[in-house]
């Protein structure tokens, strides 16, 4: 465990014949010691590309990488204390799936009685004791992937980088094993990185998320923050799922009331005392806004919106309801079991706190339930 | 009348047995989902109804016929492919002609066939394009558009999610049933995600080891599951487990879980002796701190999952379970919290230990 400190680092890729790729830009980061975080986007976003770069197979276009204070961006792989499971597992073909989980303890000499407890240890962790014995070639995608992520951790390590870890997980194991990696990385205080483009899975491991998108670095902060304070549409509409609702809406904000126009002669009108005078001046400067509600948080049955249901749909442990509200689907979660019968009438209703109002223009936040953002 | 039935279907290649002795049916305009993991023979059953392949023996009834002998352009049966299979030398609207021409319509019919479902798939804007230059949700529209271009009787799609992204995913889950339900097609769906199967099907076809193991609605199949794996197959996180036994003290009765007894409902009272696989989905583990009965439990992690939040938790006795709350619930606990969990009976089940086979009273 060991804090890592990535400053203003840059990555360019210059292809023969090809204008140059800035896969990277200028990105600060700090993962504390102990820290779990994740690297979110979707491809393209430079979240390889920094992982890469991290882990030394990749050299640092300009920037510096330190681990627990040394830097360590011109060190080879292997000499930076970095433990690493690929996306595409990199097993060695001819050892066994204990063999690999064991190679790097026994290369750091580790005794065999305490290398073989280690790796049985891992193995009944990820549920792959049956297959110790076995080859790569003769075990699942999933079991493969489970026994590169178990070699990458049984490995004591400053630092840990987990490559897209979990994709090909059979779905049946995939969150019992997210919870005990998690507990795993809490109780061995390891500083991990996660790469992913799946917000699920940063969201159940992740201490912070950096969400990232056109090598930019668009928000860092905890699950709950990215809920409830997103920086911007982009972070506010890749994090969720069902994703965030987005209104387009006029607003008028006077010292009585505050009203948002959505279309199809929908008002969500509030007491203007549901907002703070400053925001309401920052409300008369923005008469078109992006107003932008969570599924939970739009409320079914009742209130001033009103639209026809397109689909409801139960899934066993939630509900999910779409509306068409003035010719723009909105969806709303429930966790019991809701009956609506496609083309039916239904009233939703949101409140001030579960309104996320963002410029149309830049995307930039401006309030998060009634607070400036 | 059935618009379609399969009566006693099998497949074989060579020794190798894909499916044994398969029976279904559906009514005209049902929406049935086959389910099933990926090498359960989803996709070559799709394949022998629209007749591209034969089966090794059984039927297969269209409006109550025979097909047998009816080539694949006569069947009257419209296929999307998980890949999209776009021709890739013809722009979008060729594409979806090609159903039209095939049934050798005029040029001015096969271009109001081609307008209409463009129109209903919302792909009007990019028919002009060539595959290649259209994105993966606008192929697989253009794939869904070519297969319902002709209006056939049969829809059969084969995991038409499966390559597109999860947001995109999510918006086709939502729009896909009542646009189904506006061809007026009698629809087979394949899909190995069980919300696509939940949230679109009239009834789900669960295929396992060569057969069906339950056909029922979404409720049945979530609620009362057939077998113990097609519960497991069923819901996220999957349906909690643990191997034990009925025990019965007078009107008492209880499992044994890591250890500790545990009371269940007394209408189990039936089962006393019976060794068994205890399950309770996550969402149906109720979890209290303080003064309260229940299984004594650690929570050993707390991974926030979507609109949900999924506890790791551990028995006293070391059994390992999830507990799924919604995110909003007040007071989700710390990891390192001990809690009180019991079980919500009607996400409660029991299933014979050695046959998987869901047990009642």
């Amino acid at each position: 465990m060991a804090e890592l400190v990535i400053s203003k680092l840059d990555k360019i890729y210059r292809p023969s014949r090809k204008a140059p790729v800035h896969a990277v830009q200028a990105l600060d980061l700090t993962v504390k010691s102990g820290e779990i975080v994740a690297l979110l986007g979707s491809s393209g976003c430079g979240k390889t590309s920094t992982l890469r770069m991290i882990a030394g197979f990749e050299d640092v276009s300009a920037g510096s990488i330190t681990i627990a204070g040394k830097p360590v961006h011109d060190l080879a792989p292997s000499a930076r204390g970095v433990a690493m499971a690929f996306e595409a597992y990199s097993l060695y073909p001819p050892l066994t799936i204990g063999e690999n989980m064991a190679f790097a303890l026994k290369a750091a000499k580790l005794g065999s009685a305490e290398t073989d407890a280690k790796v049985k240890a891992m193995a009944e962790m990820l549920e792959i004791s049956a297959i110790l014995n076995k080859y790569p070639v003769s075990v699942s995608g999933g079991q493969q992937q489970r026994a590169s992520l178990g070699r990458a951790l049984v490995r004591k390590a400053d630092l840990y980088l987990l490559d897209e870890p979990m994709g090909q997980l059979e779905p049946q194991l995939r969150a019992i094993l997210r919870g005990r990696i998690k507990h795993y990385l809490r109780e061995h205080q390891c500083t991990t990185i996660l790469v992913t483009h799946d917000q699920t899975e940063a969201n159940a491991l992740a201490d912070r998320i950096a969400v990232k998108e056109g090598g930019l670095l668009q928000q860092y902060a905890t699950p709950a923050e990215l809920k409830a304070r997103p920086a911007n549409l982009f972070t506010g509409t890749f994090v969720g799922e069902p994703p965030m609702n987005v209104f387009d809406a006029d607003v008028k904000a006077d010292g009585k009331q505050v009203s948002f126009t959505i279309g199809g002669g929908n008002v969500l009108s509030y007491p203007a005392s549901e907002f703070p005078a400053g925001l309401r001046g920052i409300l008369a400067r923005h008469p078109k806004l992006a107003i932008g509600i969570r599924p939970h948080a739009l409320h079914l049955g009742d209130g001033p919106l009103k639209g026809r249901v397109t689909a409801c749909q139960w899934l066993g442990d939630q509900t999910h309801v779409a509306v068409d509200v003035g010719g723009r689907t909105a969806v709303s979660v429930a966790h019991d079991r809701v009956t609506a019968s496609a083309g039916s009438e239904m009233a939703l209703s949101v409140a001030a706190s579960d309104l996320h109002l963002f410029d149309p223009a830049t995307g930039k936040a401006i309030a998060h339930g009634g607070e400036p953002a | 009348m059935n618009q379609l039935a399969l009566k006693s279907l099998s497949k074989s290649y060579g020794a190798f047995k894909v499916f044994d002795g398969l029976d279904l049916s559906a009514d005209a305009g049902e929406i049935v989902v086959i389910f099933g993991g990926s090498g359960t023979g989803k996709t070559i059953l799709l394949r022998l109804i629209a007749g591209v392949e034969e089966p090794t023996s059984g039927l297969i009834e269209l409006d109550g016929m025979d097909v047998a002998d009816v080539a694949p352009e006569h069947r009257n049966v419209g296929m999307a492919f998980q890949n999209f299979a776009l021709f890739p030398h013809m722009s979008a609207m060729e594409n979806i002609a090609t159903p039209l021409q095939a049934r050798g319509k005029a040029a001015a019919a096969v271009q109001a066939g081609v307008a209409k479902v463009a129109k209903l798939l919302k792909i009007d804007h990019v028919l002009g394009h060539a595959p290649r230059e259209l994105s993966n949700g606008q192929k697989q529209r253009t794939a869904l558009a070519r297969a319902l271009a002709a209006e056939p009787r049969i829809l059969l799609l084969d995991d038409p999610l499966r390559n597109v992204d999860a947001k995109l995913r999510f918006e086709m889950r939502l729009e896909l049933p009542r646009l189904l339900r506006q061809t007026g097609a009698t629809v087979l769906y394949v899909t190995q995600d069980y919300k696509e199967a939940m949230a679109l099907a009239d009834r789900i076809a669960v295929l396992a080891g060569g057969k069906f193991v339950q056909v029922a609605t979404p409720e049945d199949i979530y609620m009362r599951p057939a077998t113990l794996s097609v519960a497991r197959l069923f819901g996220d996180p999957a349906i909690n487990t643990a191997e034990t036994k009925v025990e019965a003290n007078g009107s008492a009765v209880h499992v044994t879980l890591g250890g500790v007894k545990v009371a269940i409902s007394s209408t189990h009272g039936g089962l006393a002796g019976r060794a068994v696989t205890f399950a309770v989905r996550p969402e149906a583990v109720m979890i209290q701190t303080g003064k309260a009965t229940g299984l004594a439990a650690t929570v050993m992690a707390v991974t926030p999952f979507n609109e949900r939040t999924v506890l790791l938790l551990q028995s006293e006795g070391g059994w390992e379970f999830l507990a799924s709350l919604p995110s909003s619930s007040p007071d989700i606990p710390e990891p390192g919290t001990t809690v009180m969990a019991s079980f919500d009976p009607p996400g409660t089940h029991l299933f014979d230990l050695n046959t998987g086979v869901r047990l009642h009273g």
